[in-house]
């Protein structure tokens, strides 16, 4: 089904402008997904739990002023680059780890509910981020962007790691323990504690993992732009639950396909790209978006027997 | 029952929630190879009980006593590690998830080797082995990757049953087993009731339908108002004398 | 008139969504070690009239702006050649009125000798500068101003029309520009609604209207104060134009969106890249050459101006050489800039 409106939408695009079909666009579209993805991987576990994780794109923007100014540190030591980008790479995921504990913290002992918990990340992680870098980009590292051209075909390095992780998430949430534990949460709670499942750990793990992954996301941008902006992911915690909707997930919880999201993901992606290719006003991009979120939630009511 | 040991017991238990006390000073004494009736008005207690029993609440005050060791649990988890299974009203089962999951959950069979340490599960195993045991326990039901929202209420109710029983190993928690089920139904769980009794398992069985707690249950403690008001073998009781204790319109013991 | 200045943060989205969560932000921030204009600010305090000391309390749109930011070190250079105190203070990050009016009227509490400010809004300010006058306390405006600039003294800006109109000389040059070909250029905006964006476009507009017809502007984009959306919409342009002469990129998230497209395809020096706002990465950018050139403004002029002005009214109590508004020009600034004309321009950082 989301196969099919993907399809159409490629379709009408090359119609219009046939160089959408080319291995450059395809490039292009696979930077932009792997910017948005892993958003939409972390913002599918949480989903899947009941949760919701409004603070991914703010974690995004924070965790990557904060590693570029690590990177930035190692840089001006002339230190080697793969040191710089594996110190990168752990920084950013620190940070979103330390945001996602703070989120699960405020959830599961603050007692505030996961729209209000992270909606004060989002505000925090955000604003931290501007008085942080005093509002311009962090840092300057041509190399870093270097690494993020296409070398195999349309992929990057990093791109592949990206796909590679998307897989250990797909894998996750749909064959392990874990997954079936993340989807017994959201699908109902009680029925989780009694079978015995430690549901707080649980929920710490899931927005662990959802700050991880915005950490990483964060390193990917920074990659791309070759320095740390802070207003890098401002917005995207919208387009990654819209990734995650659109691809089926139900925000009562309990339902969530990882299959879903990454169609949702490359919708997107197609959309805002293939507006500018042909050359549409962007200003439908957001109007686009919205129409497919409710184009996806009227079929997700509409689907019998998936409601609590 | 008088002979036998005492399984499971709760001494002297409270527990409030805010100024609601919901449970005062309460003593059970479960038997194996029992089957104990729960009764009482709505609001007397009887799901916080099993809650206190399943591990869910921690009571405020009092002990429990799981054959003749004080136990605490800390979660349900400690409960049912220690083989006490629990059938908990309308809520115990994941709608979202198939039937096998929701019978395996928490038990989660992994494949063999490094997958299994990877945490990847034997979905088909699973799948397969719950209708089986669903079956044993005499729960027939069709098409195991059907998820539970798909099924009826009595259905549901079904799995639900079939998985407490088929995993219980000492103590069988039972809130309202016969809800959503019809006539001939019912007689089936009452059937799956006294066979896992007569597997010496200890079965506290709480139920509104006060026939079914007269026909299969050997004693009957009565709850209100948070309060045990009679405890006592279900040849003391008949149907009217039952009735009349729990709405507190009999005060005098027969 | 320009309202809303270029810089990602202040665009209307950007605020909008910061500004929610501004008190958690205000928390957090507070508790955190910060090396920015917002930690000196707050350890100043309006020193008592009577060491008869001017007090000059400076209200900008948000302290965590880099535009305001090289303000500031403008301002209280020439607070400190002059003698006199500066309380500088304004909300951290939230360019808005709500945030504002209250600073500023806790501000005036504390009766200043001068007044400056720099208006979110040109309505919602006019009451807190109409109080002002009325206790006797001379207001200025910078960079925005409020409706009625009657009783105001001193109104300082950049012009981002003339900005724009440069910055096509700029990239005609970087073209080399020849009548009778056609030159493919686009424009990366933040938004539809940013007024200094608009302002800059139709300044880039009008001069190529009047001096380079061969210059077509094929497309016009939105990064919504993304740089990773302008980084995308400049990928874009890449594929569908292959041609594509130039990029006038209008603000700094463009500016940074576009050097990384710019580099990743190897189009350094083969697409004149034309950016907005001599931040110090941009300026770094320029010595390599990823961009043609660059338009800065003079906030720390602009700044410097201000405190200038007022003083001079403060202890002259006199108009004369003080113009009642003035506007600078923005400055282009090339790979072959002088050392020190890039130095001089560069937004300086706390």
């Amino acid at each position: 089904m989301l196969l099919v409106a993907l399809g159409a939408l490629v379709a009408y695009f090359a119609a219009r402008a046939p160089v959408f079909l080319s291995s450059q666009e395809l490039a292009n579209i696979l930077a932009d997904f792997c910017s948005l993805i892993l958003l939409g991987v972390g913002e599918t576990f949480v989903i899947a739990s009941g949760g919701i994780d409004l603070s991914v794109g703010s974690a995004t923007s924070f965790s990557g002023v904060i590693g570029a100014f690590a990177m930035k540190a190692l840089l001006d030591g002339h230190q080697n680059e793969a040191v710089v980008l594996a110190v990168g790479v752990a920084v950013c995921a620190g940070v979103g780890l330390g945001i996602g504990l703070v989120n699960a913290a405020l959830i599961n002992w603050a007692r505030l509910v996961p729209f209000v918990a992270t909606l004060a990340m989002l505000g925090a992680a955000a604003g931290m981020a501007i008085v942080l870098s005093n509002g311009e980009p962090v840092g300057l590292d041509p190399r870093a962007i270097s690494y993020t051209t296409a070398k195999l075909g349309p992929f990057s390095y990093p791109s592949l790691v990206v796909i590679a992780v998307v897989a250990v998430a797909w894998l996750t949430l749909h064959f392990t323990r874990y997954g079936r534990y993340t989807f017994a949460i959201g699908s109902n709670e009680f029925a989780a504690r009694a079978a015995g499942i430690n549901v707080r750990r649980h929920v710490v793990s899931v927005y662990a993992l959802s700050g991880v992954l915005a950490g990483l996301t964060g390193m990917f941008v920074y990659m791309r732009l070759g320095s740390g902006a802070p207003t890098a992911g401002l917005n995207d915690e919208l387009q990654a639950i819209a990734a995650v909707v659109i691809g089926g997930a139900s925000l009562y919880g309990g339902v969530a396909r990882m299959s879903g999201t990454v169609l949702g993901t490359l919708i997107i992606n197609t959309v805002t790209s293939g507006l500018i290719i042909s050359n549409i006003q962007a200003n439908w991009d957001q109007v686009a978006v919205a129409l497919l979120i409710g184009l996806a939630a009227t079929m997700q009511a509409l689907r019998p027997g998936r409601r609590r | 029952m008088a002979g036998q040991a005492v399984l499971y017991e709760a001494v002297n238990v409270s527990k409030s929630y805010g100024s609601v006390e919901a449970l005062i000073d309460v003593n059970v004494q479960l038997h194996a190879g029992e089957v104990l009736g729960l009764v009482g008005d709505n609001g007397a207690g009887k799901s916080t009980l099993v809650k206190v029993l399943s591990g869910v609440h921690p009571p405020d005050s009092g002990k429990l006593f799981l054959e003749g060791r004080e136990r605490r649990w800390s979660s349900p988890h400690d409960a049912l590690a220690e083989g006490i299974e629990t059938l908990y009203q309308d809520t115990g089962l994941a709608p979202h998830l198939t039937i096998g999951a929701n019978v395996f959950l928490g038990r989660e069979l992994l494949r063999p080797g490094l997958l299994g340490r990877l945490g990847f599960m034997a979905q088909r195993e699973m799948e397969r082995a719950a209708l089986h045991e669903l079956a044993q326990v005499g729960v027939e039901v069709k098409g195991s990757r059907k998820t539970v929202s798909d099924l009826s209420g009595g259905q549901r109710q079904a799995v639900a049953i079939g998985r407490a029983v088929a995993w219980a190993r000492k103590v069988l928690l039972l809130d309202e087993p016969t809800n959503h089920l019809g006539a001939r139904q019912a007689l089936e769980v009452l059937n799956v009731i006294r066979a896992a009794r007569d597997r010496g398992l200890g079965v506290i069985f709480i139920s509104h339908t006060l026939p079914h707690v007269l026909q299969i249950c050997d004693r009957i403690v009565v709850l209100r108002l948070g309060r045990v008001v009679r405890d006592a073998s279900t040849s003391e009781f008949d149907a009217e004398s039952l009735l009349g204790t729990i709405t507190g319109l009999l005060e005098k013991s027969p | 008139m320009k309202q809303v200045h270029s810089a990602g943060l202040r665009s209307s989205r950007a605020s909008r969504r910061v500004g929610a969560m501004a008190a958690t932000a205000l928390a957090l921030a507070s508790i955190f070690p910060v090396a920015s204009a917002s930690a000196q600010a707050g350890a100043s305090n309006l020193k008592p009239a009577a060491t008869h000391k001017l007090v000059i309390a400076y209200n900008m749109g948000a302290e965590a702006d880099p535009f305001f930011i090289a303000m500031y070190i403008g301002a209280k250079a020439e607070a400190n050649k002059l003698g006199v105190t500066l309380v500088w203070q304004g909300d951290p990050s939230v360019y808005s009125p709500s945030t504002q009016i209250p600073i500023a009227e806790e501000l005036l509490a504390e009766h200043p000798d001068g007044f400056v400010i720099s208006p979110t809004d040109p309505k919602a300010l006019q009451p807190v500068v109409n109080q002002a006058i009325a206790e006797g306390i001379p207001v200025a405006n910078v960079d925005t101003h409020v409706q009625d600039l009657s009783k105001v003294l001193t109104f300082i800006t950049g012009n981002n029309q003339q900005g724009g109109a440069v910055a096509a000389d700029a990239m005609a040059k970087a073209m080399h520009y020849a009548p009778g070909h056609t030159y493919e250029v686009t424009v990366g905006m933040s938004s539809p609604t940013t007024t200094t964006n608009t302002a800059r476009l139709a300044g880039f507009k009008a001069e190529i209207a009047k001096k380079y017809p061969g210059i077509k502007i094929v497309s016009e984009a939105y990064s919504e104060s993304q740089p990773a959306v302008a980084n995308t919409n400049v990928n874009n342009w890449l594929t569908k134009y292959p041609n594509l002469k130039g990029i006038f990129a209008i603000d700094g998230t463009n500016a940074a969106g576009a050097a990384a497209a710019i580099q990743a395809h190897g189009l350094v020096g083969k697409v004149a890249l034309v950016g907005y706002d001599a931040y110090a990465n941009n300026v770094q950018l320029l010595k390599q050459g990823v961009f043609a050139a660059l338009i800065a403004q003079q906030p720390a002029l602009e700044g410097q101006l201000e405190i200038q002005y007022m003083v001079k009214f403060l202890r002259t109590h006199s108009r004369a050489g003080i113009p009642h508004e003035l506007t600078l020009p923005n400055i282009v600034l090339t790979p072959h800039s002088p050392a020190a004309v890039l130095a001089k321009y560069t937004y300086p950082t706390a």
